[in-house]
């Protein structure tokens, strides 16, 4: 086996944070430049947004910069040893976490759209807040919060970002040995940042979704291959433990595997030892040892995909979910739940459309 | 000269006796390491088990009862020939039935052999527990002179019962097979033991490795000896200073003391490391007995000055020359080749195999299938085919190739012979395990070392790892003999195959006792049959058992259903994100027409 110099789920990943990052961002500027920076408009306001969008930025790096030396200072400080001894285990349990998080991460940025909605209205608060003397009673954070929106929003997105792509690193590559890091990082973030730049520059919205639609769906079948990957680790950390022995000192021939729990098994590719077979496993999560647990879980996490897309659709024709409301009415009886409902309640209320006439009639804000 | 021969063989006559044991076997506990205290199979209470000691052609009769109360057993008596008596050679299916609790057995048959040899129980998982001992035939007409001899036994010993470790063994967690680690090497069922011996005297040290999986290694530390029997067969006396005993190995050695009375020398035995897939730290491979020659001067430890035990260089076998100086059998009329093979089968076990079959115990004793089958005894398909019969024509000279496609060493054992072993590569020493760096080399008859002479016959010999040995023997010995890998955890996985040697003449000599077949019955085994049980047509193996089933190599119909759905349903969540994707792009685009901007 060649030495591994380049993990190609650690590139994906750090592309993929790096193009999410940098669209956010230009997406942000350019909607500032159109709502704002008409030639008609308070310069100095503009000004003032685009800087804070340019510190949250940077803030929101150096911060993951930090959290995430930290996170690998701490992962190796305590010695790989720690969490080679069980791999299998740890492999599972951040595939798991990471499953998890790409999974809640990825449609939402699908819906550029709908972001720009919700930033239309965040900084339409912004501005309304300043002018027009809120009696509200507020919170001294809120009231920041709501000010420096043009801050925050990209501070967020980089820090989410930058974490993600860290505990991603860290965690999914624990079984990689060091080599196999910088060149994939490296060439993840420069793909990431060129992509992100030369489709805002050079195209349209039309060809930042079809790229958006085409990374989303491969970052699904990263996601669908982690958590089955994820089952099968812990499945198979199970087996080992029993085991004793290092049983990927087996290579793929028998013994490599629990027979009684195998849908299938191939005397070759497995992604651990055969060159190549890797980059299926981390983009597909291929096994060349399929358990009942793995097979079944990568088909449940697609029908649970589509059965989120499905309600979302449905939700954004209807304007609301069937059963939702019996659905609130329901949590909200149960005890220490009734605030959560409220608050999901109140979100619906505010008046959305209302804020944003009043900046408007104040000339703040173009049509 | 034909008169004196037949006065001789008359006075022989007169003088062989029978010699009879009662042995009632039941559990006793021991603690024979100091370590723990466990339960363990003694006879008639006692642990050690009795050394048998008979003359050259004493009649022994051994009355077996079974009073284990929860497991069948049975004796072999390793290394005797059984010529006509096969029925006696103890091993479970193969020439009896499992002799259940509550029942009796008697062997009896005549020792027509002189040396070393031992007695174990040859029923699935059964003389680990301690079941085992030397038996001694002594031979007034031996080639050499000594003063006194003595028997030393060197033994593997586990803290568990062997049932309890073959479930771990024989499990879907142990897919390599790895066999259990024993927790000590025992000396004459003992540690730290003492052999008084005298100055200027001659000894007869029989050695025997009654265990039941690891090699040892033995040197006696500022002594040399000479090694004048094998296996039962004299050889010439030949020098050495180290021995690799390998189980059921016997070896017997002349010492000649030393001048002195200052010091006493340590006896070392090494376990061959290599046979272990693991070394507990608490797990002592070195012992240190002595040869006492003054009870009251220092017992030193030896000092051992190798770091692994295949630094050791033990005198090899191959060499030593029998001295009855039989001479190189000629080419054989039947060759059987076979290669061990360790692999898993579908259950998850791993599993030992000669080519591509598992010995897989038939429903009724080898033996008795053969009795039983009138005309067909000489068709192999009678006796199954996971027995892997071979049948063997009445006097043919046989040779059996064994290679070994396996990393690991196997003592091979053939019951009713000894066979010349004419052939055997890497040899012992240094280059012992050389062909684990490479693919296994298997034997090739156009390109081998000469075959000695007179080679060296014994009934255990060492296949070397990922090596070859050649066998020969004359099929002069009707009955159904197993051949067979004397690890126990080998022979249970499977490492073994029967040979149906002379089946006309076996019907035509042997007869079963009686207590032999009613032991069947209070066993509920069947006593005639093929190998499925079949009494009526010996052809039909239907309900024969069988060795599980190959794991399938590759894509089996369930497996390709189940990636043809993930790779369907992974489609459909991608269109339906595709889809969710586009949704946006409309709205966005009037979005955009509206205010006649692009975001550039």
């Amino acid at each position: 086996m060649s030495k591994n110099v380049f993990a190609v789920q650690v590139f994906f990943i750090v592309f993929r944070e790096c193009l999410e990052a940098v669209i956010i961002i230009s997406v942000l500027l350019s909607f500032l430049k159109q709502c704002l920076g008409g030639p008609g408009q308070d310069q100095a306001i503009y000004k003032r947004l685009v800087r804070q969008v340019w510190l949250g930025s940077l803030a929101g790096i150096v911060i993951c910069l930090i959290i995430g030396g930290a996170f690998i200072g701490v992962f190796y400080g305590l010695g790989k040893d720690i969490w080679s001894k069980s791999e299998d285990l740890w492999e599972g349990i951040f595939y798991l976490i990471a499953t998890i998080i790409i999974s809640f991460m990825g449609l939402a940025l699908l819906r550029i759209n709908k972001m720009k909605d919700k930033w239309r209205v965040k900084i339409a608060q912004a501005l309304a807040e300043k002018s027009a003397q809120s009696t509200k009673s507020t919170t001294w954070l809120g009231d920041w919060s709501r000010r420096h929106v043009m801050f925050l929003l990209p501070f967020i997105t980089t820090l989410r970002e930058g974490v993600e792509a860290v505990v991603f690193v860290g965690g999914v590559s624990l079984s990689l040995p060091a080599t196999a890091f910088p060149l994939p990082v490296i060439c993840g973030i420069i793909a990431g940042l060129a992509v992100g730049f030369f489709i805002y520059r050079g195209g349209n919205m039309m060809s930042i979704q079809i790229f958006l639609i085409a990374s989303t769906s491969v970052l699904y079948l990263i996601a669908a291959g982690m958590f089955s990957k994820s089952v099968w680790s812990l499945q198979y950390h199970t087996f080992a433990q029993r085991v004793g022995g290092d049983v990927a000192e087996e290579g793929d021939g028998p013994g490599s595997y629990d027979i009684t729990e195998t849908v299938w098994h191939v005397n070759c590719c497995n992604p651990e030892t055969d060159n190549g077979w890797d980059v299926f496993n981390s983009i597909l999560g291929w096994q060349n040892t399929a358990t009942y647990g793995s097979v079944i879980s990568y088909n449940v996490y697609w029908a649970c995909l589509v059965l989120t897309v499905s309600c979302l659709m449905y939700e954004e024709k209807t304007g609301s979910l069937p059963l939702k409301n019996q659905f609130l009415s329901f949590v909200s009886k149960v005890p220490g739940l009734g605030g959560w409902v409220a608050k999901k309640r109140a979100k619906r209320d505010i008046n959305e459309h209302e804020v944003l006439r009043q900046v408007q009639a104040a000339g703040l804000l173009r049509e | 000269m034909k008169s004196f021969l037949l006065l001789v063989l008359a006075a022989l006559g007169c003088r062989a006796k029978t010699v009879t044991y009662d042995f009632n076997v039941t559990w006793v506990t021991a603690n024979p390491d100091g370590l723990a205290e466990r339960k363990v199979v003694g006879i008639n209470g006692q642990w050690p088990l009795p050394l048998i000691e008979v003359d050259k052609g004493d009649q022994l009769v051994v009355n077996m009862h079974n009073g284990l109360g929860d497991r069948p057993c049975s004796i072999h008596w390793h290394g005797m020939f059984q010529n006509n008596t096969n029925y006696m050679d103890g091993a479970s299916m193969v020439t009896q039935c499992p002799v259940p609790p509550g029942s009796s057995m008697t062997y009896n048959f005549t020792v027509n052999q002189n040396g070393t040899y031992w007695y174990h129980c040859h029923t699935d998982y059964c003389y680990p527990d301690g079941y085992r001992q030397a038996l001694i035939v002594h031979d007034e007409h031996a080639p050499f002179k000594f003063d006194e001899e003595f028997t030393i036994t060197m033994s593997d010993w586990y803290h568990e019962m062997v049932e309890d470790l073959s479930t771990d063994f024989m499990s879907v967690y142990n897919p390599t097979g790895a066999e259990p680690i024993p927790s000590a090497f025992l000396f004459n069922d003992t540690m730290n033991s003492s052999i008084p011996v005298e100055p200027n005297k001659t000894y007869l040290l029989r050695l025997v490795n009654i265990g039941a999986f690891v090699a040892q290694y033995f040197y006696i530390e500022g002594h040399t000896f000479k090694i004048v029997e094998i296996d039962g067969v004299y050889t010439e006396p030949t020098e050495a200073d180290t021995l690799y005993i390998a189980v059921a190995q016997r070896y017997a050695i002349l010492l000649t003391t030393k001048n002195q009375t200052d010091v006493n020398y340590a006896i070392v035995t090494v376990a061959d490391s290599t046979l272990l897939d693991g070394i507990p730290e608490d797990l002592q491979l070195n012992n240190t007995n002595w040869l006492e020659y003054n009870k009251d001067a220092a017992h030193p430890q030896a000092t051992i000055n190798v770091t692994d035990s295949t630094e050791l260089v033990p005198f090899d076998d191959i060499t030593l020359v029998p001295t009855d100086k039989m001479e190189l059998l000629p080419e054989p009329d039947m060759e059987i080749n076979v290669t061990v093979i360790m692999n898993n089968l579908n259950t998850g076990f791993s599993y030992a195999f000669l080519n591509n079959i598992s010995y897989t115990k038939p429903k009724v004793p080898s033996l008795y299938t053969a009795m039983s089958s009138g005309d067909l005894v000489a068709n192999s398909e009678i006796y199954g085919e996971f027995t892997h019969p071979m049948i063997l024509n009445h006097n043919d000279v046989v040779q059996i190739v064994v290679n070994n496609a396996d990393g690991g060493s196997h003592p091979f054992h053939l019951h009713g012979h000894n066979f010349q072993v004419i052939n055997r590569a890497p040899p012992y020493g240094p280059h012992f395990n050389d062909f684990l760096n490479g693919d296994p080399v298997p034997y090739d008859p156009s390109n081998h070392t000469a075959f000695p002479k007179f080679p060296a016959r014994r009934d255990t010999f060492v296949l070397p790892p990922q090596g070859y040995v050649v066998l020969r023997f004359v099929a002069d010995n009707p009955g159904v003999w197993i051949f067979h890998c004397h690890i126990d955890w080998h022979l249970a996985s499977g490492l073994a195959m029967i040979l149906i040697e002379a089946p006309q003449q076996m019907q035509e000599r042997m007869q079963i006792p009686q207590d032999h077949l009613d032991v069947c019955q209070a066993a509920g085994v069947s006593s005639k049959g093929n190998a499925a049980a079949d009494t009526t047509n010996f052809l039909d193996l239907k309900g024969q058992d069988a060795q599980p089933g190959w794991i399938p190599d590759g894509f089996t119909p369930r497996g390709i259903v189940a990636l043809v759905f993930s790779i369907l349903s992974a489609i459909i969540g991608i269109v339906s994100i595709v889809i969710y994707g586009m949704a946006d792009v409309k709205p966005l685009m009037m979005f955009c027409l509206e205010r006649g901007l692009h975001l550039n």
